[in-house]
């Protein structure tokens, strides 16, 4: 790819120093914001739940805040842009789902009834302390994993959209200027700065997502962008169940399964119910939210799709980069990159703070939330509850800066690209996969035990067979794979197997993985004959020669391992339950009674009596 | 393919305008919603303070 090219095409953006200013202003409110509510954090109540005093139009606002992530902007832009209209089922079953879990009250209304501050909290009531500590472990892990993307993905879109270079220092000075403004005021204000920030994006990002819409819109024009997504992508471009979209009906059951962990097993939305006013609070903001779901989703894929049909008809030199022959450029730069040349100077700053903003409610919570876990769960309940209240809030503190110094590693050494979707739905699948289990089971169904609790947890883990790196290494074990493949021919993109007899076409979609020396690299397979595999071009780590190990494996889709993983931790949860019932199991009234006073929250946790440990653990 | 095409375009219209209704709502309201928040920690934290 020519670099100069590249540069040229990128650098054509219309953010100008206003637009810089206006980023400015919004990222000194915010830390000003911190600052100025630091004196009310005294509690851990009044800082991890903002002292349960969310109004509907708060609640809805900063779950929206929260869960409308630039992270989620942008890799839902990139599924647009990949999957044109087709993706929009996913937007519409979010959207439904959340909607029933309002109307129903399932799971979050109970949950609020009960008045735990964590997840954890409720395994503990129900379960046990053990269950609660090991529960705490699996949330925090799964959950830390889980954003350890977030910081690169939402810089990629400031220097795409700003026009900075894609390579040297700009990438990595963004995400630490950006990484260190969401520290300070988290780490100052909590909960109270969180739901403050989360209003304040929610106010900038929603009128700006409506305005970019609309300006796209007149830009490329609403009849041309469905006729070119119809030219382009043809059926599959709309139809999610038809083959070639990428979709099938497997997906769309996992995606339905995802519209009900984001929004009702997912702490950090959880979180959001759990610092509501009241029950009924809870039902009103998850039916209104169940707009902000479906629009969290829709509005990017629109934008992807907008990128899409933009390159297509009016920028060729981008038609070239991104969807030309060769080597492309990562497509995660499409939506940013196309916004950056359609939006006018003045209101491309707005977005951009929008999108800043729709990163950093997203980053302090997830940061306030997992430390929170750690200190509230893991850490506090292990020294006996002696932990103080400014204890655990100096403890939450730190951890913040931990898991924020941990994810600014990770952002720099992973090297993820387009399978980031799929990252976090494994990487989240750790925890949740439990945690449906534990919380459907234990808040809907007496015979549910402590034994059965503890296995499905555990059993969430092989969730990680689902990641890429993970099947890489037992690639040997997977059906249908071949090892150590003796080559007769190399070509650009074809390699000659000595005695090959595969059926036409039978590997198309795997991937041939090349050991030279120390270096590997995999290319994925395209066409085949009996003996004759074509090949993506190779990479530019190195060209195979003769002596090169090759090895042939399919893998397993994320999503089927993923409804697998649930499937299986139901089973061990309900077998183990009725295998090993508790001794005395929980009286419902215990667990429907609230166990902390009014606002004192955290601080007396732990009151758990000897009595009940040894009752729930058996 | 024209049901899809359709369904897409009723869902991008109706769910784009229903968001617009509820953003100004939620704006408006939200706004509200700090000031009594601001309001009720500002009491809890007097009284923390008197404790």
């Amino acid at each position: 790819m020519d670099s100069a090219a590249v540069s040229q095409a990128l650098s054509q953006t219309n953010f100008t120093a206003l637009d810089w200013g206006i980023v400015s202003v919004y990222l000194l409110i915010s830390v000003v914001i911190g600052l100025k509510v630091k004196k009310y954090a005294t509690s851990m109540s009044s800082y991890v739940t903002a002292g349960r005093s969310l109004g509907t139009c708060l609640g809805i606002a900063t779950m929206t805040g929260t869960e409308l992530g630039l992270i989620t902007v942008m890799y839902s832009a990139q599924k647009g842009f990949t999957g044109g209209f087709a993706a929009f089922h996913i937007a519409t079953v979010a959207g439904v789902v959340t909607f029933v879990i309002g109307f129903t009250g399932f799971i979050v209304y109970r949950l609020r009834e009960m008045e735990v501050l964590t997840i954890p909290e409720f395994y503990e009531r129900r379960f046990g302390r053990k269950t609660r500590i090991v529960g705490g472990v699996m949330l925090a892990f799964g959950g830390i994993l889980n954003m350890g993307l977030f910081l690169k993905v939402g810089s990629m879109f400031i220097v795409g959209i700003t026009g900075m270079p894609q390579h040297g220092p700009a990438l990595p000075a963004v995400m630490i200027t950006l990484l260190s403004l969401v520290l300070i005021y988290t780490v100052l204000g909590g909960m109270l700065s969180v739901v403050l920030t989360d209003y304040i994006q929610f106010v900038v990002l929603s009128f700006g997502l409506l305005l970019t819409s609309a300006i796209a819109i007149l830009k490329l024009g609403w009849s041309n962008i469905f006729e070119t997504v119809e030219k382009v992508m043809g059926q599959p471009g709309f139809d999610p169940t038809v083959e070639g979209a990428g979709f099938g009906v497997e997906y769309m059951v996992w995606m339905a399964l995802m519209g009900l962990v984001s929004c009702a097993i997912w702490p950090t939305a959880v979180a959001r119910a759990l610092a509501a006013e009241s029950p009924e609070t809870v039902k009103k903001q998850y039916m209104w939210s169940s707009l902000s779901f479906l629009i969290r989703f829709l509005i990017p894929y629109f934008w992807g799709i907008c990128a899409l049909v933009y390159f297509k008809t009016q920028a060729p030199d981008l038609n070239e980069l991104f969807l030309g022959e060769g080597e492309k450029l990562n497509n995660l730069y499409a939506m940013p990159v196309f916004l950056g040349r359609i939006l006018p100077a003045g209101l491309i700053g707005v977005i951009s703070a929008a999108m800043i903003a729709a990163f950093m409610s997203t980053h302090d919570s997830y940061l306030l939330c997992w430390s929170s876990v750690i200190t509230q769960d893991i850490v506090a309940p292990l020294m006996g509850d002696k932990m103080t209240a400014k204890g655990r809030i100096k403890l939450t503190r730190v951890l913040i800066v931990v898991i924020g110094i941990y994810i600014l590693y990770w952002g720099l050494v992973y090297e993820g690209s387009e399978d980031i979707w799929d990252y976090m739905a494994v990487t989240g699948a750790v925890y949740f996969t439990g945690a449906v289990a534990l919380l459907v089971g234990g808040l809907y169904w007496k015979g549910a035990s402590s034994t059965g609790a503890m296995l499905a947890l555990i059993a969430g883990c092989s969730a990680v067979l689902g990641l890429t790196p993970v099947q890489r290494c037992l690639r040997d074990f997977i059906p249908g794979s071949v090892s150590s493949m003796e080559v007769t021919e190399i070509g650009k993109a074809h390699i000659v197997v000595k005695g090959g007899n595969f059926k036409p076409d039978d590997l198309v979609g795997g991937k041939l993985h090349i050991v030279s020396g120390d270096d590997w690299q995999e290319v994925e397979i395209v066409s085949n004959a009996p003996n004759r595999i074509g090949l993506k071009p190779w990479g530019s780590k190195f060209t195979p020669k003769e002596g090169d190990l090759f090895s042939y494996y399919k893998g397993v889709p994320g999503t089927r391992i993923g409804l697998l993983t649930v499937a299986f931790t139901m089973i061990i949860f309900v077998v183990g339950s009725l295998a090993v019932p508790d001794r005395f199991p929980p009286v419902s009234s215990e667990l429907d009674a609230p166990r902390h006073g009014k606002g004192v929250g955290a601080e007396s946790v732990a009151e758990t009596s000897e009595a009940e440990e040894e009752g729930s653990d058996a | 393919m024209s049901f899809w095409i359709f369904l897409w375009k009723a869902v991008f219209i109706v769910g784009v305008g229903l968001f617009a209704v509820m953003a100004l709502w939620v704006s408006i309201g939200g706004a509200k919603d700090v000031k009594k928040m601001l309001a009720k920690m500002e009491i809890d934290a007097k009284d923390e303070e008197a404790e």
